[in-house]
Protein backbone atom coordinates (compact mmCIF):
# COMPACT_ATOMS: atom_id res chain seq x y z
CA UNK A 1 0.00 0.00 0.00
CA UNK A 2 2.68 2.46 1.12
CA UNK A 3 4.78 1.41 -1.85
CA UNK A 4 1.90 2.14 -4.23
CA UNK A 5 1.38 5.59 -2.70
CA UNK A 6 5.07 6.41 -3.14
CA UNK A 7 4.94 5.23 -6.75
CA UNK A 8 1.84 7.35 -7.37
CA UNK A 9 3.49 10.39 -5.81
CA UNK A 10 6.69 9.99 -7.84
CA UNK A 11 4.94 9.23 -11.14
CA UNK A 12 2.38 12.04 -10.90
CA UNK A 13 4.80 14.48 -9.29
CA UNK A 14 7.10 14.01 -12.28
CA UNK A 15 4.18 14.61 -14.65
CA UNK A 16 3.34 17.78 -12.74
CA UNK A 17 6.82 19.25 -13.26
CA UNK A 18 6.82 18.20 -16.94
CA UNK A 19 3.27 19.43 -17.66
CA UNK A 20 4.15 22.20 -20.09
CA UNK A 21 1.45 23.65 -22.31
CA UNK A 22 -1.17 23.54 -19.54
CA UNK A 23 -0.60 19.84 -18.93
CA UNK A 24 -1.93 18.80 -22.35
CA UNK A 25 1.21 16.81 -23.11
CA UNK A 26 1.32 14.45 -20.14
CA UNK A 27 -1.40 12.02 -21.28
CA UNK A 28 0.83 9.53 -23.17
CA UNK A 29 3.32 9.26 -20.27
CA UNK A 30 0.50 8.98 -17.71
CA UNK A 31 -1.00 6.16 -19.81
CA UNK A 32 2.36 4.44 -19.96
CA UNK A 33 2.82 4.68 -16.17
CA UNK A 34 -0.75 3.80 -15.16
CA UNK A 35 -1.49 1.07 -17.74
CA UNK A 36 1.75 -0.45 -19.03
CA UNK A 37 4.13 -0.09 -16.13
CA UNK A 38 2.11 -0.30 -12.92
CA UNK A 39 -1.16 -1.88 -14.15
CA UNK A 40 -3.28 0.42 -12.01
CA UNK A 41 -5.97 0.67 -14.72
CA UNK A 42 -6.77 -0.90 -18.09
CA UNK A 43 -6.33 1.06 -21.29
CA UNK A 44 -10.10 1.29 -21.64
CA UNK A 45 -10.56 2.57 -18.08
CA UNK A 46 -7.84 5.15 -18.67
CA UNK A 47 -9.67 6.46 -21.74
CA UNK A 48 -12.96 6.57 -19.83
CA UNK A 49 -11.36 8.41 -16.89
CA UNK A 50 -9.90 10.88 -19.38
CA UNK A 51 -13.42 11.43 -20.69
CA UNK A 52 -14.72 12.03 -17.16
CA UNK A 53 -11.88 14.55 -16.73
CA UNK A 54 -13.15 16.44 -19.76
CA UNK A 55 -16.72 16.29 -18.51
CA UNK A 56 -16.01 17.65 -15.02
CA UNK A 57 -15.22 21.39 -14.64
CA UNK A 58 -11.63 22.28 -13.84
CA UNK A 59 -8.35 20.91 -15.24
CA UNK A 60 -8.78 17.75 -17.38
CA UNK A 61 -5.78 16.12 -15.67
CA UNK A 62 -7.79 15.90 -12.43
CA UNK A 63 -8.88 12.51 -13.80
CA UNK A 64 -5.51 11.29 -12.48
CA UNK A 65 -7.31 11.13 -9.10
CA UNK A 66 -9.40 8.25 -10.48
CA UNK A 67 -6.22 6.43 -11.49
CA UNK A 68 -5.01 7.00 -7.93
CA UNK A 69 -8.32 5.69 -6.59
CA UNK A 70 -7.94 2.50 -8.62
CA UNK A 71 -4.39 2.08 -7.37
CA UNK A 72 -4.93 2.78 -3.65
CA UNK A 73 -8.49 3.85 -2.80
CA UNK A 74 -9.42 7.32 -1.61
CA UNK A 75 -5.97 7.94 -0.12
CA UNK A 76 -4.52 7.09 -3.53
CA UNK A 77 -6.90 9.56 -5.15
CA UNK A 78 -5.79 12.32 -2.77
CA UNK A 79 -2.09 11.51 -3.23
CA UNK A 80 -2.46 11.47 -7.01
CA UNK A 81 -4.28 14.82 -7.10
CA UNK A 82 -1.81 16.44 -4.70
CA UNK A 83 1.16 15.10 -6.67
CA UNK A 84 -0.36 16.37 -9.92
CA UNK A 85 -1.01 19.92 -8.74
CA UNK A 86 1.34 20.76 -5.84
CA UNK A 87 4.74 20.68 -7.58
CA UNK A 88 3.62 22.84 -10.53
CA UNK A 89 1.89 25.26 -8.14
CA UNK A 90 5.06 25.53 -6.05
CA UNK A 91 7.01 26.40 -9.20
CA UNK A 92 4.38 29.00 -9.96
CA UNK A 93 4.80 30.52 -6.48
CA UNK A 94 8.58 30.64 -6.90
CA UNK A 95 8.10 32.35 -10.25
CA UNK A 96 5.67 34.78 -8.65
CA UNK A 97 8.24 35.66 -5.99
CA UNK A 98 10.99 36.19 -8.59
CA UNK A 99 8.62 37.83 -11.04
CA UNK A 100 10.44 41.15 -11.52
CA UNK A 101 13.64 39.47 -12.67
CA UNK A 102 11.67 36.84 -14.53
CA UNK A 103 9.60 39.23 -16.63
CA UNK A 104 12.57 40.88 -18.31
CA UNK A 105 14.38 37.73 -19.44
CA UNK A 106 14.30 36.77 -23.11
CA UNK A 107 14.40 32.99 -22.60
CA UNK A 108 10.67 33.11 -21.78
CA UNK A 109 9.98 33.49 -25.47
CA UNK A 110 12.47 30.75 -26.33
CA UNK A 111 10.81 28.29 -23.94
CA UNK A 112 7.23 28.97 -25.03
CA UNK A 113 7.89 29.09 -28.79
CA UNK A 114 10.43 26.25 -28.60
CA UNK A 115 8.27 23.84 -26.61
CA UNK A 116 5.05 24.56 -28.53
CA UNK A 117 5.59 22.01 -31.37
CA UNK A 118 6.60 19.30 -28.89
CA UNK A 119 3.41 19.87 -26.88
CA UNK A 120 1.38 19.71 -30.13
CA UNK A 121 3.08 16.43 -31.01
CA UNK A 122 2.17 15.12 -27.55
CA UNK A 123 -1.47 16.12 -28.11
CA UNK A 124 -1.46 14.08 -31.34
CA UNK A 125 0.01 11.15 -29.39
CA UNK A 126 -2.77 11.58 -26.80
CA UNK A 127 -5.32 11.13 -29.59
CA UNK A 128 -3.77 7.78 -30.55
CA UNK A 129 -3.25 6.76 -26.91
CA UNK A 130 -6.88 7.33 -25.95
CA UNK A 131 -8.29 6.01 -29.23
CA UNK A 132 -6.34 2.76 -29.08
CA UNK A 133 -8.49 0.02 -27.62
CA UNK A 134 -11.52 2.27 -27.14
CA UNK A 135 -12.50 3.32 -30.65
CA UNK A 136 -13.68 0.06 -32.15
CA UNK A 137 -15.83 -0.22 -35.23
CA UNK A 138 -17.19 2.27 -37.74
CA UNK A 139 -19.83 3.76 -35.40
CA UNK A 140 -17.26 4.89 -32.82
CA UNK A 141 -15.04 6.30 -35.57
CA UNK A 142 -18.03 8.17 -37.00
CA UNK A 143 -18.88 9.66 -33.58
CA UNK A 144 -15.26 10.75 -33.03
CA UNK A 145 -15.03 12.41 -36.45
CA UNK A 146 -18.43 14.06 -36.14
CA UNK A 147 -17.42 15.57 -32.77
CA UNK A 148 -14.11 16.69 -34.31
CA UNK A 149 -16.00 18.53 -37.04
CA UNK A 150 -18.47 20.04 -34.56
CA UNK A 151 -15.62 21.25 -32.33
CA UNK A 152 -13.91 22.92 -35.28
CA UNK A 153 -17.02 24.40 -36.88
CA UNK A 154 -19.31 25.32 -33.97
CA UNK A 155 -18.94 26.97 -30.56
CA UNK A 156 -20.57 24.09 -28.64
CA UNK A 157 -18.96 23.47 -25.24
CA UNK A 158 -16.92 20.36 -24.44
CA UNK A 159 -19.40 18.85 -21.93
CA UNK A 160 -22.23 19.30 -24.41
CA UNK A 161 -20.26 17.58 -27.17
CA UNK A 162 -19.38 14.70 -24.83
CA UNK A 163 -23.08 14.38 -23.92
CA UNK A 164 -23.82 14.25 -27.65
CA UNK A 165 -21.26 11.46 -27.99
CA UNK A 166 -22.90 9.61 -25.10
CA UNK A 167 -26.25 9.84 -26.89
CA UNK A 168 -24.58 8.51 -30.02
CA UNK A 169 -23.14 5.67 -27.94
CA UNK A 170 -26.60 4.77 -26.61
CA UNK A 171 -27.98 4.72 -30.13
CA UNK A 172 -25.20 2.94 -32.01
CA UNK A 173 -22.75 1.28 -29.61
CA UNK A 174 -24.89 -1.35 -27.90
CA UNK B 1 -12.69 37.84 8.99
CA UNK B 2 -9.16 38.69 7.88
CA UNK B 3 -8.46 42.40 7.54
CA UNK B 4 -7.96 43.48 3.93
CA UNK B 5 -4.45 44.44 3.01
CA UNK B 6 -3.96 47.97 1.69
CA UNK B 7 -2.28 48.02 -1.68
CA UNK B 8 -0.12 50.81 -3.14
CA UNK B 9 -2.99 52.05 -5.26
CA UNK B 10 -4.91 52.76 -2.05
CA UNK B 11 -7.53 50.15 -2.89
CA UNK B 12 -8.08 47.41 -0.32
CA UNK B 13 -7.14 43.91 -1.51
CA UNK B 14 -9.54 41.00 -1.17
CA UNK B 15 -9.64 38.88 1.98
CA UNK B 16 -8.59 35.24 1.81
CA UNK B 17 -12.24 34.29 1.99
CA UNK B 18 -13.08 36.49 -1.00
CA UNK B 19 -10.22 34.86 -2.96
CA UNK B 20 -11.46 31.39 -2.01
CA UNK B 21 -15.05 32.07 -3.03
CA UNK B 22 -14.04 33.71 -6.33
CA UNK B 23 -11.73 30.89 -7.48
CA UNK B 24 -13.94 28.20 -5.97
CA UNK B 25 -16.88 29.43 -7.99
CA UNK B 26 -14.80 29.69 -11.18
CA UNK B 27 -13.45 26.14 -10.70
CA UNK B 28 -16.98 24.79 -10.40
CA UNK B 29 -18.54 26.57 -13.36
CA UNK B 30 -15.86 26.89 -16.00
CA UNK B 31 -14.51 24.59 -18.67
CA UNK B 32 -11.19 24.87 -20.48
CA UNK B 33 -10.58 28.12 -22.32
CA UNK B 34 -13.76 29.75 -21.06
CA UNK B 35 -12.33 29.85 -17.56
CA UNK B 36 -9.60 32.29 -18.52
CA UNK B 37 -12.17 34.83 -19.69
CA UNK B 38 -14.16 34.19 -16.54
CA UNK B 39 -11.19 34.86 -14.26
CA UNK B 40 -10.43 38.04 -16.19
CA UNK B 41 -14.03 39.20 -15.81
CA UNK B 42 -13.99 38.47 -12.08
CA UNK B 43 -10.61 39.83 -11.00
CA UNK B 44 -10.19 42.66 -13.54
CA UNK B 45 -13.57 43.94 -14.73
CA UNK B 46 -15.82 43.27 -11.76
CA UNK B 47 -13.71 43.34 -8.60
CA UNK B 48 -10.76 45.45 -9.88
CA UNK B 49 -8.31 43.37 -7.86
CA UNK B 50 -5.63 43.66 -10.54
CA UNK B 51 -5.16 45.70 -13.72
CA UNK B 52 -5.59 44.29 -17.19
CA UNK B 53 -1.84 44.61 -17.75
CA UNK B 54 -1.17 42.56 -14.60
CA UNK B 55 -3.64 39.94 -15.81
CA UNK B 56 -1.90 39.60 -19.16
CA UNK B 57 1.45 39.19 -17.40
CA UNK B 58 -0.03 36.60 -15.05
CA UNK B 59 -1.48 34.67 -17.99
CA UNK B 60 1.89 34.73 -19.72
CA UNK B 61 3.65 33.11 -16.74
CA UNK B 62 0.75 30.70 -16.15
CA UNK B 63 0.99 29.42 -19.73
CA UNK B 64 4.77 29.31 -19.76
CA UNK B 65 5.25 27.18 -16.65
CA UNK B 66 4.08 23.55 -16.28
CA UNK B 67 0.67 22.87 -14.77
CA UNK B 68 -2.97 23.60 -15.65
CA UNK B 69 -3.16 27.20 -16.92
CA UNK B 70 -6.22 28.16 -14.90
CA UNK B 71 -4.81 26.76 -11.65
CA UNK B 72 -1.46 28.48 -12.27
CA UNK B 73 -3.31 31.71 -12.93
CA UNK B 74 -5.26 31.40 -9.66
CA UNK B 75 -2.05 30.69 -7.70
CA UNK B 76 -0.24 33.66 -9.27
CA UNK B 77 -3.10 36.11 -8.70
CA UNK B 78 -3.66 34.82 -5.15
CA UNK B 79 0.03 35.34 -4.39
CA UNK B 80 0.02 38.82 -5.92
CA UNK B 81 -2.91 39.87 -3.79
CA UNK B 82 -2.34 38.12 -0.47
CA UNK B 83 1.14 36.58 -0.53
CA UNK B 84 1.78 32.89 0.09
CA UNK B 85 -1.48 32.36 2.08
CA UNK B 86 -3.36 33.84 -0.89
CA UNK B 87 -1.62 31.44 -3.27
CA UNK B 88 -2.39 28.43 -1.07
CA UNK B 89 -6.04 29.43 -0.63
CA UNK B 90 -6.46 29.99 -4.39
CA UNK B 91 -4.86 26.62 -5.14
CA UNK B 92 -7.19 24.82 -2.73
CA UNK B 93 -10.26 26.69 -4.00
CA UNK B 94 -9.32 25.94 -7.61
CA UNK B 95 -8.51 22.26 -7.21
CA UNK B 96 -10.58 20.74 -4.39
CA UNK B 97 -14.05 21.24 -5.97
CA UNK B 98 -13.04 19.54 -9.27
CA UNK B 99 -11.34 16.79 -7.24
CA UNK B 100 -14.56 16.10 -5.31
CA UNK B 101 -16.64 16.17 -8.50
CA UNK B 102 -14.35 13.70 -10.25
CA UNK B 103 -14.59 11.41 -7.19
CA UNK B 104 -18.40 11.55 -7.35
CA UNK B 105 -18.25 10.62 -11.05
CA UNK B 106 -15.79 7.83 -10.17
CA UNK B 107 -18.04 6.50 -7.38
CA UNK B 108 -20.84 6.25 -9.93
CA UNK B 109 -18.51 4.60 -12.45
CA UNK B 110 -17.55 1.87 -9.96
CA UNK B 111 -21.09 1.38 -8.61
CA UNK B 112 -23.76 -1.11 -9.62
CA UNK B 113 -25.40 1.69 -11.59
CA UNK B 114 -22.73 1.25 -14.25
CA UNK B 115 -25.01 -0.93 -16.35
CA UNK B 116 -24.41 -2.05 -19.95
CA UNK B 117 -26.56 0.90 -21.01
CA UNK B 118 -24.29 3.34 -19.14
CA UNK B 119 -21.26 1.62 -20.66
CA UNK B 120 -22.66 2.22 -24.17
CA UNK B 121 -23.08 5.88 -23.32
CA UNK B 122 -19.56 6.01 -21.92
CA UNK B 123 -18.14 4.41 -25.08
CA UNK B 124 -19.82 7.12 -27.13
CA UNK B 125 -18.58 9.78 -24.71
CA UNK B 126 -15.03 8.43 -24.99
CA UNK B 127 -15.25 8.56 -28.79
CA UNK B 128 -16.36 12.19 -28.39
CA UNK B 129 -13.39 12.93 -26.09
CA UNK B 130 -11.08 11.53 -28.78
CA UNK B 131 -12.83 13.82 -31.26
CA UNK B 132 -12.31 16.85 -29.00
CA UNK B 133 -8.61 16.05 -28.62
CA UNK B 134 -8.21 15.47 -32.37
CA UNK B 135 -9.83 18.85 -33.06
CA UNK B 136 -7.44 20.44 -30.56
CA UNK B 137 -4.45 18.80 -32.28
CA UNK B 138 -5.65 19.98 -35.71
CA UNK B 139 -6.23 23.55 -34.52
CA UNK B 140 -2.85 23.78 -32.79
CA UNK B 141 -1.07 22.34 -35.81
CA UNK B 142 -2.82 24.70 -38.23
CA UNK B 143 -1.84 27.66 -36.04
CA UNK B 144 1.85 26.74 -36.09
CA UNK B 145 2.28 25.52 -39.67
CA UNK B 146 3.98 28.75 -40.81
CA UNK B 147 7.25 27.50 -39.33
CA UNK B 148 8.12 24.39 -41.38
CA UNK B 149 10.51 23.15 -38.68
CA UNK B 150 7.56 22.94 -36.29
CA UNK B 151 5.86 20.36 -38.51
CA UNK B 152 9.05 18.27 -38.51
CA UNK B 153 9.27 18.43 -34.72
CA UNK B 154 5.57 17.62 -34.33
CA UNK B 155 5.96 14.56 -36.60
CA UNK B 156 9.16 13.41 -34.86
CA UNK B 157 7.48 13.74 -31.44
CA UNK B 158 4.37 11.82 -32.51
CA UNK B 159 6.36 8.92 -33.99
CA UNK B 160 8.83 8.73 -31.07
CA UNK B 161 6.17 8.87 -28.38
CA UNK B 162 3.44 6.80 -30.02
CA UNK B 163 5.51 4.05 -31.64
CA UNK B 164 8.81 4.04 -29.77
CA UNK B 165 7.36 4.96 -26.35
CA UNK B 166 9.96 7.67 -25.79
CA UNK B 167 9.51 9.00 -22.25
CA UNK B 168 8.15 12.49 -21.61
CA UNK B 169 11.42 13.65 -20.01
CA UNK B 170 13.51 12.59 -23.00
CA UNK B 171 10.93 13.92 -25.47
CA UNK B 172 11.07 17.37 -23.86
CA UNK B 173 14.86 17.28 -23.55
CA UNK B 174 15.61 16.06 -27.09
CA UNK B 175 12.91 17.62 -29.27
CA UNK B 176 12.15 20.54 -26.96
CA UNK B 177 15.86 21.26 -26.56
CA UNK B 178 16.46 21.06 -30.32
CA UNK B 179 13.47 23.26 -31.07
CA UNK B 180 14.49 25.85 -28.46
CA UNK B 181 18.11 25.96 -29.67
CA UNK B 182 17.04 26.43 -33.29
CA UNK B 183 14.57 29.14 -32.34
CA UNK B 184 17.07 30.98 -30.10
CA UNK B 185 19.67 30.79 -32.88
CA UNK B 186 17.30 32.08 -35.58
CA UNK B 187 16.22 34.91 -33.29
CA UNK B 188 19.82 35.91 -32.65
CA UNK B 189 20.55 35.86 -36.36
CA UNK B 190 17.63 38.16 -37.16
CA UNK B 191 18.49 40.63 -34.39
CA UNK B 192 22.25 40.63 -35.07
CA UNK B 193 22.35 43.21 -37.93
CA UNK B 194 20.59 45.84 -35.81
CA UNK B 195 23.40 45.88 -33.25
Amino acid sequence: MMETLVRLAIAFGTLSILGFGGGKGIIPQMHDDAVTQFHWVTSEQFAQFYTIGKLVPGPTTIFGALVGYRAAGYVGAAVAAAALFLPSSLLMMLAGAAWRRFSASSWKDVVSVGLAPVVIGLVWSSVFTVAKGTIQGPAAIAIALLITALTLRTALSAPLLIALGAAGGLAFLR
Amino acid sequence: MMPSRRRPGGRAGPSLWELASAFGLISLTGFGGGQRAQIRRQVVSRKHWITDQDFIEALEVAELLPGPNVLNLAVFIGQRLRGVPGAVVSLIAGSVPPFLLVLVAGAFYFSKFNTPLVRSALSGATAAAVGLTLANALELTAATRKRPLNLVIIAATVVSVTYFKLSLVLTLLIFGGLSMVVYAWSKRKTTMPTR
